[in-house]
């Protein structure tokens, strides 16, 4: 009988030992980066933080609304990716990404595939960096990158990609770089509609930009988690003088009850509580010359 | 004899964890590429036990921020072995937005649309007929700017 469970345990420890090994396949230091790990005593719990934490921020929505807008793609809005290799810290890295991941949406939205694989590359350095690059599909992207007819596939692989390494930086008791990560997505994303709004106006997208205002409360929230590391801490304030720039827009809700019908089978809810962003032109000047100032201390090393 | 057993427990579940997530990572792929021609944005595994007798059935709770003048689509995939059929519920604070199973009429949808005219935080509920056990996987996908 104890041979048997004997016999069942090593193999089992065999297969998963197995498993375990190739999704660690990232390099050859596993050594734990500075500051990769929690330190210290969250202000809010981690059940809580991952509450506030999905979807704060996503790498296509904002390309999406400025594709919308017919604005057309200018590759001045992208973060330059030659000094990736001077990005050794773990904050550092997982901003980055971040913010590259909100500039591969942008080129995807666009099916600018030819500076995607620049994009990419940086990705997969930044990824391997932190140790979750297991995640990222580099060869699939790049292949997908060869063919425009791609797009959904390439779109699909690397959002997909991006919340597997979302998903297991917070499994693995790394909500820090998770944060980071996500922080980077959101300036990158408020960057984009920024300059657009400032070469192009358009009242869906200072709507769009004052509406901010909510995500930031909470993506607040949760970098003041982090205060107590240096990184964080200037995160943390660049993103508060950002915040006073939205003190004076104003949000209202009209109420109404959603209403469901059925359009060719298909379901479809209508939300008729409405928000309504009041922006003035000179708040929103403002925000676009905090927003650029704020981004691009932030990208330089 | 008691440690070896609870090695043997540990070893099984892990692997069983590690199955259920390549499995998941198969599902999450099919249930994208089954929403239609949408841009997906985020997905929602969920492996539930089953429910106490007379009890409300058990739930997986996910948060999210949506964004106005945008039309969602979010659907429900069962995942093939799974004993129980998923249900996914919308909910802004505490007001049901959208489901994909109609209780009144008993009518069942694959997914539904949500068009969303308020920015803020959505919550999303995966739960399972009757309170079955069961696994499953929802899909958060980008439609159209309204």
């Amino acid at each position: 009988m104890l041979r048997k469970f004997y016999a069942l345990f090593v193999v089992s420890i065999l297969i998963f030992g197995c498993k375990s090994g190739g999704e660690q396949n990232t390099g050859d230091d596993f050594k734990v980066p500075e500051a990769v790990v929690n330190e210290g005593v969250l202000e809010i719990s981690e059940e809580v933080m991952q509450d506030i934490v999905q979807n704060i921020a996503s790498p296509v929505e904002m390309a999406a609304l400025v594709k919308s807008l017919d604005a057309g793609f200018s590759s001045k809005y992208l973060a330059p990716t030659e000094n990736v290799d001077d990005l050794t810290t773990s904050y550092q890295q997982a901003f980055h990404l971040g913010i590259y991941a909100a500039d591969l949406g942008y080129l995807n939205i666009y099916n600018k595939n030819n500076s995607v694989i620049e994009y990419i590359t940086a990705i997969k350095t930044l990824a391997d960096g932190i140790r979750v690059g297991q995640f990222f599909d580099f060869s699939t992207l790049k292949r997908l990158t060869q063919n425009s007819q791609n797009l959904d596939s390439l779109m699909y692989t690397s959002v997909h990609s991006f919340n597997q390494m979302d998903k297991y930086l917070r499994s693995d008791n790394r909500s820090n770089l998770s944060t980071a990560m996500v922080a980077g997505i959101w300036i990158e994303g408020l960057y984009l509609a920024t300059q657009v709004a400032k070469a192009s106006p358009h009242p869906q997208l200072s709507e769009r930009i004052g509406e901010q205002k909510i995500i930031m409360s909470d993506l607040m929230l949760i970098l003041g988690n982090y205060k107590s590391d240096k990184n964080f801490a200037k995160l943390f304030d660049a993103f508060n003088q950002l915040k006073a720039e939205f003190n004076n827009v104003t949000i209202t809700i009209e109420k109404g009850e959603p209403e469901m019908i059925e359009e060719d089978g298909m379901l479809v809810i209508v939300q008729n509580d409405v928000s309504i962003v009041n922006i003035t032109p000179e708040q929103l000047t403002s925000i676009i010359k905090k927003t650029e100032e704020i981004r691009n201390m932030l990208i330089s090393i | 004899m008691k440690k070896f057993l609870k090695l043997i427990y540990l070893s099984i579940f892990l692997i069983s964890t590690e199955a259920f997530a390549q499995d998941n990572v198969e599902l999450v792929a099919q249930c994208a590429a089954s929403a239609g021609d949408v841009t997906y944005l985020k997905d929602f595994v969920v492996k539930l036990d089953a429910g106490v007798p007379g009890g409300n059935p058990p739930s997986a709770k996910f948060s999210m921020v949506l964004s106005k003048s945008t039309q969602y689509r979010f659907s429900i995939c069962t995942a093939p072995d799974s004993d129980g059929e998923a249900i996914l519920q919308l909910f802004d604070m505490n007001v049901l937005q959208g489901s994909t199973y109609i209780s009144a009429t008993g009518k069942e949808f694959p997914f539904f649309d949500f068009k969303c005219q308020k920015t803020g935080v959505y919550h999303v509920f995966i739960s399972f007929k009757e309170g079955k056990p069961g696994e499953a996987v929802g899909i958060l996908s980008f439609v159209k700017k309204l």
